[in-house]
């Protein structure tokens, strides 16, 4: 059964739901599911933006074949080749041996890569600002590149303000009919899979996010429709969603409160964080996020890492070194680049504490502009009575910093 | 073309021989014995017009040739190593620097009186952890409206402390390598300026030797030498010709241990015949005399290439290192011919022997000779990693961000005082205080005796001390260790005690890495020490500099405040924020594959060196990780 959605006047949602999947880029979790968003625009000419990944093809198929009800398809816009858009390709080319190919330089050097017999078709490379007519409908095409591929481009309808934005702009969570972001509580529902989905995969890629919302930026009135694909198509209030991608592309945080990771083996470290966590709400600041290392997948961290302004770091020493799955939260923080954020520290060891000085190390070295607190929290085992004065001062460095922030912002 | 010197150059040698036989060699015995500096011999040398051979008249010198200098110091060299050295350094090193790179006005007032001779010049560049690699150098100088403040010091400085000016080296630009090294004449007499020791050496004894050490000396702006940051290219371009004068003192000291062999060949007989005759005496007689013909065609070439304004830096290199190779060879067979009358003390040999070996090491080893050498044929290496040059910044101290506030106005009583004010301005509450026996982990306070406390006795007015400012007693390493005032668990450092409390108040303490390693997470370190020079007060908060048996009754009685209340818990003070490096530039993201250029790294793999800015990238520069072209980067 075909399952399509009209986005607006000849513009057809024909993309698909995916819940069976449990790990998108077989790394992320996505317990509530993604969508491929594919659209099709029936003008004089009949134009495909993106496929969908080939899980999802046969969905994509029977919606397109019932929109052109025995109509050609004329032209396959590319704007991104990644496979969980780009897998359908070669089907297409198969049903619709006529289509066209419209794509930039190093899309269609990734499709002969992959491995999508393109060349017995006629493929038409664009670079940005080339323009092309469907007949009323007139395209711009803008380079994106690094959000989050090379190749990636976004095309711009002007006849109707319709963007379509590739992977800017997307979200994890299945649209399960829904199409539109004003049919949801995104701020309720949605924003914290949108900011996961964003920032563990073009995290990376701040500045080139920057420069995509530059280019956006000169044409936002024109803008009426935002199509990404995945999540859901915005229409309405565009600049909350801009404005969330301005602060993660320049990691700037988004609230200000505390993030706690703690890596704890027997509960000590866990105590700990949280004696910390409940001194910092009775100090006023409530606005805190606690999580265990060990069975928090690394992509929720993430997201909270560029949501708070504080992020307190409690890891036992292991074999010398820090615990291993907080190490690798650490690496994850710079391959993503993460930057600007304050960092306070407890440290535990029961013979040899060294999990302090090497987070600190990792912190001031490998990462950008990230300031450590000097209030460390230091345990041999256990957090017992004689450092409650630490962990007072701890917790007032920590709220004293974040009034600091406050004043500063 | 002959090779050879002219009726001059002969001379010349001839009147300098004659000089050194008549006034050196009757005393060089004496001179090696007492360590002793001809006073006499060379202001005599003055007076002959010899200190200043190859500089012009107008500038008080003799206006001959470089190839008369090298002559002059292979001459006195061949009978006296050290008195050899004296010209060569006041020469080559003391005097040239002013003569290239000074201003009208400098040459006037220091290049006239050291080429007449009135006044002794030396060349202060090597310190403790910068030798060969001249980028470490540690002597700072520091612009302050008419004037420089210059603090450090410099070690093995030949002339010192007999010398009346030095041309200093001194960063004036810090973390920024060789490029940031600048020159300054200074005079003996300077306040703050001081001398160490006369250094007891093997060999050149006559020659004098000694530390420099700058406390806050104030170098007037026109006594910088060339132009700031020029120092490392004036001290290079000196050692260059230097090389010249230290070859042609290998050479002497060679040819002088050389000639009294042959005479002691011809005269002792072994077998019913001079041994010179014995076929091992004889070709050994033949090698050195070989070697010294090749020693001597060298410098006297490097000599002639540097009057002659070609470019001699090679040459020079290979003159310096091959003669002072073979001056350790023939000396040592000089010494194996005088078989045990040759290891005597008071021979010639014997002296020439031990004189021979410094000038292996010293104006660049022939280590360095080498890399110079080898510089001139293969060019720069690739890449400049690993050489302080490219190091992109100094270690800061051990701990940490210090506010280094050293008292010096006014009397020690008005420094103690305004000590005190700032600890308690800080929030030092000395009204409340602990037990001496505190463990030093726990103790809020510490007052620690170092090496320079002196006799046990005077353990007294650290206990006095530790009293009036409420604090336990702890102690270095040494003290507790070997001196045994203190018992083992009271020694603060790396392997004993840490302490992490808020005031540590170290006295007669040095600071060896060990020990502040120990205080790092102290939030206030107190410092009094008699050696303005000690590595604890690039480690304090607060420093006096002074003895111990002066300031420390003084302090107790500023921070007396009578029966002390038990301290409440330690309220641990905050310690600042270590201020971060700032980039040296903007990075650059790539838009073929998201690798980021940092300008710090460069890019090994083509060759960019570390510190290259994006900007300065070459046009077919491309990223290194997908080829994209350097257009396609942008700013991150």
């Amino acid at each position: 059964m075909y399952c399509v959605r009209l986005v607006t006047e000849n513009l057809y949602w024909v993309g698909a739901n995916d819940h069976r999947l449990a790990l998108f880029e077989n790394i992320h979790p996505i317990p509530k599911g993604v969508s491929y968003n594919s659209y099709l625009l029936l003008d004089e000419k009949s134009v495909l933006f993106d496929t969908v990944d080939w899980s999802a093809c046969r969905q994509l198929l029977e919606n397109i074949e019932h929109l052109l009800e025995g109509r050609q398809l004329d032209y396959l816009v590319i704007n991104h080749m990644e496979p969980d858009h780009g897998a359908s390709i070669e089907e297409i080319l198969l049903r619709y041996p006529q289509v066209q190919i419209i794509s930039t330089e190093k899309a269609f050097m990734l499709m002969r890569q992959f491995g999508f017999h393109v060349d017995g078709h006629e493929c038409i490379q664009v670079q940005e600002g080339d323009t092309f007519s469907f007949g009323t409908h007139m395209v711009t095409f803008v380079g994106a590149p690094m959000v989050h591929w090379p190749e990636a481009m976004v095309t711009f309808d002007t006849t109707n303000g319709v963007l379509f934005s590739a992977d800017a702009f997307g979200s994890f969570i299945a649209l399960d009919g829904k199409l539109f972001a004003d049919e949801v509580d995104f701020d309720r529902d949605w924003i914290d899979e949108a900011r996961r989905y964003l920032t563990n995969i073009v995290g990376k890629y701040g500045p080139h996010i920057q420069l995509l919302l530059k280019k956006a930026g000169g044409i936002l009135d024109q803008i009426r429709y935002i199509c990404p694909l995945h999540g859901p198509v915005w229409r309405k209030d565009i600049g909350y969603f801009v404005d969330k991608y301005d602060k993660w592309s320049r990691y700037e945080p988004e609230v200000k409160g505390v993030l706690i990771v703690y890596a704890s083996m027997y509960g000590n470290t866990e105590a700990a964080a949280q004696a910390l966590a409940s001194r910092l709400c009775e100090k006023g600041i409530a606005d805190v996020a606690l999580y265990d290392v060990s069975n928090t997948h690394v992509s929720y961290l993430i997201s909270e890492s560029f949501k708070y302004s504080h992020i307190v770091l409690a890891s036992v020493t292991y074999n010398l070194g820090i615990y291993p799955v907080m190490k690798n939260y650490l690496e994850d923080m710079k391959a993503l680049n993460l930057q600007n954020r304050t960092f306070a520290i407890i440290e535990n060891g029961s013979w040899a504490c060294k999990s302090g000085d090497l987070m600190q190390k990792f912190i001031e070295d490998e990462l950008k502009n990230m300031t450590v607190l000097n209030e460390r929290l230091s345990l041999a085992s256990a957090l017992h009575e004689d450092k409650a004065v630490e962990l007072d001062a701890l917790a007032d460095a920590v709220v004293e910093s974040l009034q600091e922030n406050q004043k500063n912002s | 073309m002959l090779f050879q010197t002219t009726n001059a150059h002969e001379e010349l040698r001839a009147k300098v021989r004659a000089y050194a036989e008549e006034e050196i060699k009757p005393i060089a015995f004496l001179l090696d014995q007492q360590n002793e500096f001809p006073e006499e011999a060379i202001r005599k040398l003055g007076k002959m017009g010899l200190m200043g051979i190859p500089y012009p008249k107008e500038y008080g010198g003799a206006g001959l040739d470089v190839l008369s200098y090298a002559i002059a110091v292979e001459e006195l060299s061949r009978i006296d190593g050290g008195t050899g050295v004296i010209l060569s350094a006041h020469v080559s090193l003391g005097s040239w620097p002013i003569f290239t790179y000074g201003t009208e006005e400098q040459k006037k007032k220091y290049l006239i009186p050291l080429a007449k001779g009135e006044k002794i010049g030396a060349f202060g560049l090597t310190e403790t952890n910068a030798g060969s690699d001249a980028g470490g150098t540690e002597t700072t100088a520091v612009l302050k409206g008419d004037h420089y403040v210059l603090n450090g010091g410099k070690i093995f400085i030949t002339n010192a402390p007999v010398a009346d000016t030095y041309i200093v080296f001194a960063v004036t630009t810090p973390d920024i390598g060789t490029r940031g090294i600048s020159a300054f004449i200074v005079e003996k007499g300077w306040k703050g300026f001081y001398f160490g020791d006369h250094y007891d050496k093997m060999g050149i004894r006559s020659s004098s030797t000694a530390e420099l050490i700058f406390d806050n000396v104030e170098v007037p702006v026109e006594n910088l030498l060339g132009k700031e940051g020029e120092g490392f290219k004036i001290a290079m371009s000196t050692l260059d010709g230097g090389r010249i004068g230290i070859a042609a003192q290998a050479l002497g000291i060679a040819q002088g241990a050389y000639e009294s062999a042959v005479a002691y060949a011809k005269e002792r007989i072994q077998f019913g015949k001079p041994i010179g005759f014995q076929q091992s005496i004889s070709f050994k007689l033949a090698d050195m005399a070989t070697k010294l013909r090749c020693a001597r065609m060298l410098v006297y070439s490097a000599a002639e290439l540097k009057e002659n304004h070609e470019p001699y830096g090679m040459e020079a290199a290979m003159a310096k290192m091959y003669a002072s190779d073979i001056a350790l060879e023939v000396t040592n067979d000089a010494l194996q011919i005088y078989g045990g009358s040759g290891f005597m003390k008071g021979m010639e040999v014997e002296r020439a022997y031990r004189d021979a070996k410094i000038t292996t090491i010293y104006e660049g080893t022939n280590e360095i000779q080498r890399v110079v050498i080898a510089s001139h044929l293969l060019g720069k290496p690739p890449k400049e990693q690993g050489s302080s040059a490219s190091r992109p910044k100094k270690p800061a101290p051990i701990t940490g961000v210090r506010k280094k506030m050293i008292f010096r106005e006014g009397t020690s009583a008005e420094q103690v005082e305004a000590l005190a004010e700032c600890l308690k301005k800080d929030g030092h509450d000395f009204s409340v205080g602990i037990p001496l026996d505190t463990p030093i982990n726990q103790a809020e306070r510490v007052v620690a005796a170092g090496k320079g406390i002196g006799e046990k006795e005077n353990m007294k007015l650290i206990e006095d001390l530790a009293r009036a400012a409420g604090a336990a007693i702890g102690s270095s390493r040494p003290v507790a260790e070997t001196l045994k005032y203190l018992p083992l668990n009271r020694y603060v450092g790396m392997s004993g005690q840490k302490f992490t409390g808020n005031l540590y108040i170290a006295c007669g303490i040095s600071g060896a890495v060990q020990h502040l390693k120990g205080i790092k997470d102290a939030s206030t370190i107190v410092a009094v020490n008699k050696n303005p020079g000690a590595p604890i007060f690039k480690n304090c908060d607060y420093g006096i500099v002074g003895d111990v048996n002066e300031i420390l009754p003084l302090l107790s009685a500023a921070l007396d405040s009578g029966e002390k209340q038990p301290a409440p818990p330690m309220v641990k003070m905050k310690r600042p924020h270590p201020p971060k490096a700032e980039p040296i530039g903007s990075r650059y993201v790539c838009g073929g594959c998201g690798y980021e250029y940092v300008p710090e790294d460069g890019d090994e793999a083509a060759e960019i060196a570390p510190g290259t800015l994006f900007e300065k990238l070459p046009e077919d520069w491309v990223c290194p990780e997908c080829a994209e072209a350097r257009d396609q980067f942008i700013q991150a």
